[in-house]
């Protein structure tokens, strides 16, 4: 065929390679369409693998252990002289990072996708420009995924500056625990960030512009939240607007809060009030691609936007900004492309915050349930009473499951307590099937864990509890 | 978020009513289920309940007017709102307006006030989408309504227990049937509505190609007639004895391969090509055949290379190979080019003959046509015979026609006795 120079031809376009677009491009490959994965930034992942999901785990976890050599001794184990070297601990972080893009990179080219490094632009309905770095290549493609994500948002004043000011990126790779620092933002960013560093040694002070934690939640886990905030020595200041910062040693914030004005010193402030759509510089009118007011790409179940042929998933067209929601909007994207009657159909996408504990939950809380409608019964059971959690010396958090009270069906789960993260898949599944409360019940779980938790939650919602007192008992 | 409330099937095949009266009135807030209007349709009046809570904020037609299934019927929304952009892109079913502010990640986007999810796996839903069957149009008969794959299956054979009227039961919005190619977008022309298809690389590619070699080659198309009774009898007979998956592979596409590359090493000028600038004719020592191939998104023409040294159960292989990739767009680059001649099978596509376009920089382009049962007379007596038409498109700035028909009459024995294939191979 006759190619133009810089013009070149594929099947389909994806734009992003963060956790949705490197999906979409290994799933369509593997539908054996012809692929290219266009990325921005030098490695593929995105803000998931390079600077959120994994390498603020890996903080977590060395935060978690480090401050466990401090609540050891119950258990007859003395430790004495721990300290945290921050070079060393980021090193560590960074290969982590490095191994998983790279593997990503190796999966994308192993299974047909060609990864192309470059910014892209769309020129019209079927064609992206693509800059390289070293030249334009022009893309006509039959089909596009636009999956380019968000990035975090800085009000005016509050920019991340390489000193003072940070985003998460930054407090992602700091080589030097910061002495005091200040949290803008107490949402599950600021959340995980601020616990850790204060695991490390700062003084942590957060500010959040909302009334409560964690709006939309139960009153349960904020309890919880703002107990364990308060033990770790985290001051929270809600309802409180950052105004203004004065940089310097040490820098000095302004925080209005009822009309009132104080200040708050700083060594480095961390700054995660939100999120926006990375639809800015797509010439997404010259494909025609509708967004909403905020930036967002609007689609429908099938991922389709305002334009036939053009895809779109992610954080880009809203909702959760989970990397795990976008990983299954891109199988639906792909196998939509190759023709199968796939749809976005979940019930539930559940959502972990990696504080400590950590707070995980799938379908509904109690008060949205109400606000559906539903007339619910809940069922909760404490970890304190978990013989697994007391041999963790982990007993902070519980369970509470939702159901509705006449069908009995369950309707959402919260668990907060150690490992929430890796027990709220039973959950999910178990509303994704539509499961009863018997059907959970009559399902045998091993014990001694801390999934018995869920199973005793359930029993609760029951009024047939072991482990715990029934209502009215 | 204002929601559009579009008018809704209300079964028994009514696609349009009259309303005979509104209960709502612009302003007024309503609940989920009031009724607001009552509307009569050729088999009877019917109230049209609200699917959400809210406040009105427009009425899609007025008393006494004519309204159509999916036209909207209402708009629904906050007090205060406007109704601007609440019928833009195409809402997620999850209602992606709803999300909570960008800030953190919300609970999962539950749908406030709507009907509500039909209760099935993510199996039977993903099996009522390929079946295309809408889960909110069935009752299921599983354990508190849980809709099984057995009621999937009701469903998709007609018999379906259907859900008590509710009016406001959405329908057929399940399972759009996969496209083949991405469709345009529809728009008023001056003349009616018009369907804008934005074109792709390849039928872009395809388009400066023919007109390319319109404009290069002075097209003439030479057509004959074979008797491929016998060639047909061969292949259905080694068909029946080759083994394992030759059985599978094996077509007669190779066997006209075999017989062309036979014909051109008779007729060299036709597997050449013509060098304008430097005036020079390059006939080729290799016979490399471009394969037409039919794709959803357009014409793609692998190249075979060799193909008078190979054997014909390896073309078979590699043409079978090669369509299926350049369906799959995973050819190389260099799998499409360096080709010395072109074949079009199109005989299975029907039609007497065609005049197919020469492939720049070939000289020539072989058209193979349906094989149809005629009468024709075969040693002396009227017979039932397989024949065919063959046709080969050629540049008469450097092919003349006498040798186009010498060439062609070569490759009419060469398909019309295959022992003489034989003795060529």
């Amino acid at each position: 065929m006759v190619v133009g120079a810089s013009v070149r031809g594929c099947q389909v376009a994806v734009i992003g390679g963060g956790p949705g677009g490197y999906l979409a491009a290994i799933r369509l490959a593997q539908l054996k369409k012809d692929v290219i994965l266009v990325e921005a930034e030098p490695s593929l992942g995105g803000i998931c693998l390079n600077e959120g999901c994994i390498p603020s785990k890996a903080l977590i976890h060395a935060a978690d252990f480090y401050s466990a050599t401090k609540t050891s001794a119950v258990m007859g184990i003395d430790v004495e002289g721990a300290s945290v070297d921050m070079d060393r601990l980021i090193d560590w972080k960074e290969a982590i990072v490095q191994n998983l893009t790279g593997g990503v990179k190796f999966l994308a080219e192993k299974n047909g996708a060609e990864v192309l490094h470059g910014r892209a632009r769309f020129k019209g309905e079927r064609a992206l420009e693509v800059d390289t770095g070293d030249g334009m290549q022009e893309i006509e493609f039959e089909q596009a995924v636009i999956a380019t994500g968000s990035s975090a948002f800085f009000p005016p004043g509050f920019e991340p500056d390489g000193d003072v000011i940070l985003g998460s990126r930054e407090a992602l790779s700091l080589r030097e625990v910061p002495g005091k620092l200040v949290v803008i933002g107490a949402g599950y960013i600021g959340l995980e960030l601020g616990s850790v560093y204060r695991k490390f040694g700062s003084e942590v002070t957060m500010v959040e512009f909302l009334p409560e934690l964690l709006e939309h939640h139960d009153e349960d886990l904020r309890k919880t939240l703002s107990k364990r905030l308060d033990t770790l020595g985290i001051d929270v200041h809600l309802g409180s607007k950052a105004t203004a910062i004065e940089k310097g040693k040490p820098s000095v914030i302004t925080v209005e809060r009822d009309g009132e004005t104080f200040t708050l010193e700083a060594d480095k402030v961390l700054v995660s009030v939100g999120r926006r759509p990375n639809t800015g510089d797509l010439g997404l009118d010259a494909a025609g691609v509708e967004t909403d007011d905020r930036g967002f790409i609007q689609v429908n179940d099938r991922m389709e936007t305002s334009v036939p042929g053009i895809y779109a998933l992610g954080d880009v067209v809203g909702g959760a900004l989970l990397a795990h929601k976008a990983y299954r909007e891109a199988k639906v994207a792909a196998e939509v492309i190759a023709g199968e009657p796939a749809a976005f159909d979940n019930v539930v996408v559940p959502a972990v915050i990696y504080t400590d504990p950590e707070i995980a939950w799938a379908g509904m809380s109690e008060r949205e349930a109400k606000e559906e409608g539903y007339e619910v019964v809940t069922g909760t059971f404490p970890f304190r009473a978990s013989g697994r959690a007391m041999t963790l010396n982990a007993p902070e958090g519980y369970v509470k499951t939702i159901a509705d009270a006449g069908t009995k069906r369950i309707l959402g789960v919260y668990i907060v307590g150690a490992d929430a993260s890796e027990m709220i898949s039973e959950a999910a599944l178990a509303i994704e099937m539509g499961a009863f409360l018997d059907d959970l019940a009559g399902t045998i779980h091993p014990h001694p864990t801390l999934s018995e938790g869920l199973l005793e939650s359930v029993d609760a919602a029951l009024g047939q509890a072991i482990h715990t007192l029934n209502k009215g008992q | 978020m204002a929601f559009t409330f579009h008018f809704p099937d209300v079964g028994e095949g009514i696609h349009e009513g009259k309303i005979v009266k509104w209960l709502v009135a612009v302003g007024d807030a309503v609940k989920e289920d009031d009724v607001l209007a009552k509307v009569e349709t050729d088999k009877a009046v019917v109230e049209i309940p609200s699917p959400y809570d809210g406040v009105v904020l427009k009425l899609g037609a007025p008393e006494g007017g004519t309204i159509r299934v999916g036209d909207i019927f209402a708009v629904i929304g906050e007090k205060g709102e406007t109704i601007e952009g609440a019928d833009a892109a195409p809402p997620k079913a999850e209602e992606k307006a709803e999300a909570k502010s960008a800030e953190e990640p919300a609970a999962e986007p539950q749908k406030k006030g709507k009907a509500r999810r039909p209760l099935a796996t993510p199996h039977t839903r993903a099996y009522a989408r390929k079946k295309g069957v809408d889960l909110h149009a069935i009752e299921g008969t599983g354990k508190g309504g849980r809709i099984t794959d057995e009621d999937v299956d009701r469903a998709a054979a007609g018999g379906t227990p259907a859900k008590a009227a509710s009016a406001a039961a959405p329908k057929a919005k399940a399972a759009p049937a996969p496209r083949k190619a991405p469709a345009g977008r529809i728009e008023a022309g001056e003349e009616g509505p018009v369907e804008v298809v934005p074109v792709s690389h390849l039928r872009k590619v395809i388009a400066e190609n023919m007109t390319l070699s319109k404009q290069t080659s002075a097209h003439v198309t030479h057509v004959d007639e074979a008797d491929v009774t016998d060639l047909v009898a061969l292949y259905k007979n080694a068909k029946g004895k080759v083994e394992g998956k030759d059985i599978e592979k094996l077509s007669l596409l190779p066997f006209f391969m075999k017989a062309i590359a036979a014909a051109l090493k008779a007729h060299p000028l036709l597997n050449a090509s013509y060098d304008e600038a430097k005036e020079e004719i390059h006939v080729k020592k290799f016979y490399n055949f471009g394969i037409a191939v039919d794709t959803d998104e357009g014409l793609i023409v692998p190249v075979v290379r060799d193909v008078d040294k190979k054997g014909i159960l390896e073309l078979a292989d590699e043409v079978a190979d090669m369509a299926e990739r350049a369906r799959t767009r995973s050819l190389s680059l260099d799998e499409l080019q360096q080709g010395t001649f072109t074949i079009t099978n199109i005989g299975p596509l029907g039609g007497l003959f065609a005049t197919p376009i020469i492939r720049q920089p070939e000289l020539a382009i072989v058209g193979l046509h349906t094989i149809q049962e005629k009468p024709a007379v075969h040693e002396g007596e009227i017979k039932v015979r397989k024949l065919m038409h063959l046709s080969v498109s050629f540049d008469h700035r450097i092919i003349d026609g006498a040798e186009a028909a010498r060439f062609m009459t070569d490759l009419r024995k060469i398909v019309s006795a295959p022992e003489l294939l034989m003795v060529k191979l």
